[in-house]
């Protein structure tokens, strides 16, 4: 099956046109020693074939009934009309809105998310998506570095693993350097040649930091360096005080809680906001509200490209040019239907219920909560027996949750355990019984 | 908000239920005895919005939204190629959707993520790909990277790359967010690499390679192209390709071959993935067998028929984003190459090219095709120099096209020509489809001839007329 729909006589008719005798004169251009005989690859098959063959495939794939995991990934509920909304024709199958006048159902769509992120984060001005919430947090740290003119970044412990090698990786790439502290070095290590100053929260163990105080410290220790706020869920916004409110620079997120299905870790969408004064200077797409040149309607368009690779080549604030609109998508249909009302509702189940495991967790002889800080839907655990509880889990069809040596060598028998609304009291109560069981066995 | 937009904000309630939050089955407690009062939050300004309210609000922008499935959407370098159905059932079995990046038992992923690269591996003629990459930009910067790590690996200081002036814009950008500076090279009067400037270039010492786009945006394939890579070589350079327009060549020649290093595909391109609305995308990156040990992480390698991931590695580049990449994208592309197989892959990329080449003839007597002499064939676009009678400009054209109920091509790019129109119908549109494209350019043609007016203010037909983009930009209104 090629989807092609020409028949021969078709395809004739057009060689006529053409001018030519067969498809192999098209290809004159290619040296004749470069063409090849055949790919070895199978032959194409059908529909069912491919729809068997897939099923099979996935299905290697264990899907737990329930699961305590997040780590950056999270399972959420996803209203029945997201997808829906993503799967119409118009909006799939369309790309980026070069030709403003036929595409202003997705202009206006973009929009309304960088409206509807604007009045969740309480910032100004929020781009049109980037890949994940590691790159955008890259892309923040290499633009504070710009607009401070700074070659240093600095990296406040907490921030998820996977996310630090990214900043590593894309400051690498530009030569400027990145350093991780903890956060009491703040006043040793905060001077006039840090560009930023990037901390998670809540962080990667489910901290919820104190940012406004880190941005105070950050600001009397040099008032020019830039504060950068990364979460990888941010349904918390639902229950914790806005980054527009606590006062960061750029805030950044994986948008995969609004709306996306965890989906082997991809696609979701990076959420990038930040203030007025420094949408100049923003990496992704910005959509503005204009008007008709001949007329009195207002419409939508691409704007300040003077930012993006396609004008500025080099001298581009990012390379990013396709991004993941169609999450974006997700994002926003997610955040209207659930409104204020669904939102704080839902960060209220993440963090009760979280709490209520954390709290029974502790009274089990054998469990230790590392952290006092207040956490949202996730804390570390120090279990007696991890391996046990994990095997239990298992056999339970629990996926369970994250053992940090994976990310953290010496942190043995250390969990990540994230509870969301989509655990039910019984779940819970499954989980509290194996998790006894686990401490008592030998 | 104004007469003609209403935007969903001012269809909701300032409180209305919420019916997508399961019930709460824990006894709670006090929100001031788990948080600290300054952490919690005060109000959340987004409406309460009835669900069917919601609906139609999105089926209404919808239909203000042209799309691939409308028509023709002829969109240069974008490779707008039909998106199988049953690639969206396929992203969507629960086996694929439900499974968390960290958990362990994900072979059904590893196998799919292996067998594409193994896949795309053969298909370009490299030895190892990365499917990380979340879009052919992303791409492009991971490719730049692992040429600076191979030479920071050998202590070779070499910070510039050669790039065409026809490359997207990614390419220079994607460059400089490695550190490299750019060199351009101006292309000769076939469109082509000019050898001699090419080995002057090279001599500087300082440069580690060359980007290249094969076929280039003119949609010409460079009859040098493997001298061009014997020249960079023969300097201790690498050539990296942009896999941007794969399509016709797939099944017919493989960039490998022709002496390539590395080089990235855009799955959403070539591979028939939707493009979204602008995305997500992937854009896989292969290699040859000297740079494997550069891939970003995590790297997947199949060992006794167990797969095994390589989460960090000295010599590696060093992770681009979390996790496994756009995943759901790479199930599609994997569908769509399972689907076609050789013969199919072979046929879309001829088909493709005769696709082009078919619009190219019949549009020659009206409009200028720059660069297309001595009987030469495109692969699977061409670019018009749109400047018609009456000042009409490609912009106009392209606005008028709208008009008809068409998609407009990409227009002012490549830079090299004045009123670029790059046209790229692809394989799976249908002659008829292809017909009334030509038809509408014959039209417009005739109607600058005789009534410039019309076509100087198009669209008129669209929900708004022409849009004030400078307006946009001079006083920006970023949200409502």
């Amino acid at each position: 099956m090629d989807y092609v729909p020409h028949d021969n006589k078709e395809i004739a008719e057009m060689l006529a046109a053409i001018g030519v005798d067969s498809l192999s004169n098209l290809y004159q251009d290619i040296p004749k020693d470069l063409i090849l005989d055949q790919l070895n690859l199978p032959n194409g098959i059908s529909e069912p074939d491919l729809l068997k063959d897939l099923t099979k495939l996935s299905e290697k794939n264990k899907q737990y009934s329930t699961a305590f995991i997040g780590a950056g990934s999270y399972f959420h509920y996803i209203p029945s009309l997201v997808d829906f909304v993503i799967s119409r024709s118009q909006f799939f199958t369309a790309y980026t809105p070069y030709q403003a006048e036929a595409s202003q159902g997705f202009l206006q769509a973009i929009f309304e998310y960088q409206s509807a992120i604007a009045r969740l984060t309480e910032l100004d001005v929020t781009n049109a998506s980037m890949y994940d919430g590691a790159s955008a947090l890259a892309e923040a740290a290499i633009m504070a570095a710009f607009l401070t003119r700074k070659k240093k970044i600095l990296l406040i412990k907490g921030i998820h693993p996977e996310y630090v090698e990214t900043v590593k990786t894309y400051c690498w790439g530009r030569n400027f350097e990145v350093e991780e502290i903890n956060l009491d070095q703040l006043e040793e290590k905060v001077n006039s040649e840090i560009g930023g100053v990037c901390f998670q929260s809540p962080n990667f163990f489910g901290e919820i930091e104190n940012a406004n105080e880190i941005v105070t410290k950050v600001k009397n220790l040099n008032k020019k360096t830039l504060v950068i706020q990364c979460m990888t869920d941010p349904t918390c916004l639902g229950v914790l005080v806005s980054p527009g409110k606590t006062g960061v620079d750029i805030f950044v997120a994986e948008g995969q809680s609004f709306g996306l299905p965890p989906s082997f870790g991809g696609p979701g969408l990076g959420i990038f906001a930040t203030h007025d004064k420094y949408t100049r200077k923003m990496p992704g797409r910005l959509i503005g509200l204009t008007k008709e040149i001949n007329g009195d309607k207002e419409g939508f368009v691409l704007t300040l490209q003077a930012r993006e690779q396609h004008i500025r080549r080099e001298k581009a604030t990012s390379n990013i040019c396709s991004n993941q609109s169609l999450c974006m998508l997700s994002a926003l249909v997610y955040l209207v239907s659930m409104g204020k009302t669904g939102l704080k509702q839902i960060a209220m189940q993440n963090i009760q219920k979280s709490y209520y495991l954390k709290t029974k967790l502790a009274e089990i002889s054998g469990y230790q909560i590392l952290s006092n800080k207040p956490t949202y839907n996730e804390f570390v655990v120090k279990c007696s027996n991890y391996q046990k509880l994990k095997e239990l889990c298992k056999a339970n069809n629990i996926l369970p949750p994250l053992d940090l040596t994976r990310y953290y060598p010496e942190m043995k028998n250390c969990a990540l355990i994230c509870v969301t609304e989509q655990n039910s009291k019984k779940d819970i109560e499954l989980f509290l019984q194996l998790a006894k069981e686990a401490a008592q066995a030998e | 908000m104004t007469n003609n937009i209403e935007l969903i904000f001012e269809k909701g309630f300032s409180e209305f239920p919420c019916n997508f939050v399961p019930s709460m089955d824990i006894p709670e407690t006090q929100i001031d005895q788990i948080l600290p009062k300054e952490f919690i939050r005060e109000k959340i300004n987004i409406p309460d919005t009835p669900e069917f309210v919601i609906v139609r609000h999105f089926m209404n922008l919808s239909e203000k939204n042209h799309s691939l499935d409308r028509s023709i959407y002829p969109l240069g370098s974008c490779t707008m190629k039909y998106n199988p159905r049953i690639n969206e059932v396929l992203c969507r079995l629960p086996g694929f959707t439900q499974i968390h990046p960290l958990q362990d038992e994900n072979e059904g992923s590893l196998e799919l993520i292996h067998e594409l690269g193994m896949q795309l591996c053969e298909i370009c003629g490299m030895d190892a790909f990365t499917l990380i990459p979340s879009a052919g930009a992303q791409g492009e910067l991971a490719g730049i990277l692992i040429m600076k790590k191979y030479f920071e690996n050998q202590g070779i200081k070499k910070d510039k790359i050669i790039v065409p002036d026809s490359a997207h814009g990614t390419n220079p950008a994607s460059s400089a967010m490695a550190g490299f500076s750019i060199i351009e090279l101006k292309s000769d009067e076939n469109g082509e690499i000019p050898l001699d400037q090419l080995e002057f270039a090279m001599q500087e010492g300082d440069v580690a390679g060359l980007m290249l786009t094969n076929p280039n945006t003119l949609g010409i394939f460079d009859r040098n192209i493997t001298k061009i890579t014997e020249i960079v070589h023969k300097y201790g350079g690498l050539c990296y390709y942009d896999g941007a327009n794969l399509n016709p060549i797939m099944g017919m020649t493989r960039p490998g071959d022709m002496g390539f290093d590395i080089i990235h595909v855009n799955l959403h391109k070539t591979f028939s993935t939707p493009h979204g609305g602008g995305g997500p995308g992937a854009g896989p990156v292969g290699v040859k067998k000297h740079l494997i040990s550069h891939l970003p992480c995590p790297q997947i390698i199949k060992e006794e028929e167990q797969f095994v991931c390589i989460d960090e590695h000295e010599n590696s580049i060093g992770r681009i984003r979390s996790f496994w990449g756009n995943f759901g994208v790479l199930v599609r592309a994997y569908s769509y190459i399972k689907a076609l197989g050789a013969d199919g892959l072979k046929r879309a990329a001829n088909m493709s090219v005769l696709n082009a080449n078919y619009i190219r003839s019949q549009l020659q007597p009206e409009y200028d095709i720059p660069y297309n002499s001595q009987g030469r064939f495109n692969m699977h676009e061409f670019v018009v120099d749109a400047h018609l009678p009456n000042d009409v400009t490609a912009e106009d054209v392209a606005k008028s096209l709208l008009d008809r109920n068409l998609y407009a091509p990409t227009i002012y790019f490549p830079l090299i020509i004045h009123q670029a129109m790059m046209i790229e119908p692809t394989e799976t549109e249908s002659k008829r489809e292809l017909d009334r494209f030509i038809q509408a350019m014959k039209d417009i043609y005739q109607q600058a001839r005789e009534d410039p007016s019309i076509i100087k203010t198009a669209p008129h037909k669209t929900p708004v007329g022409r849009l004030d983009n400078t307006l946009a930009a001079r006083k920006p209104i970023l949200r409502e």
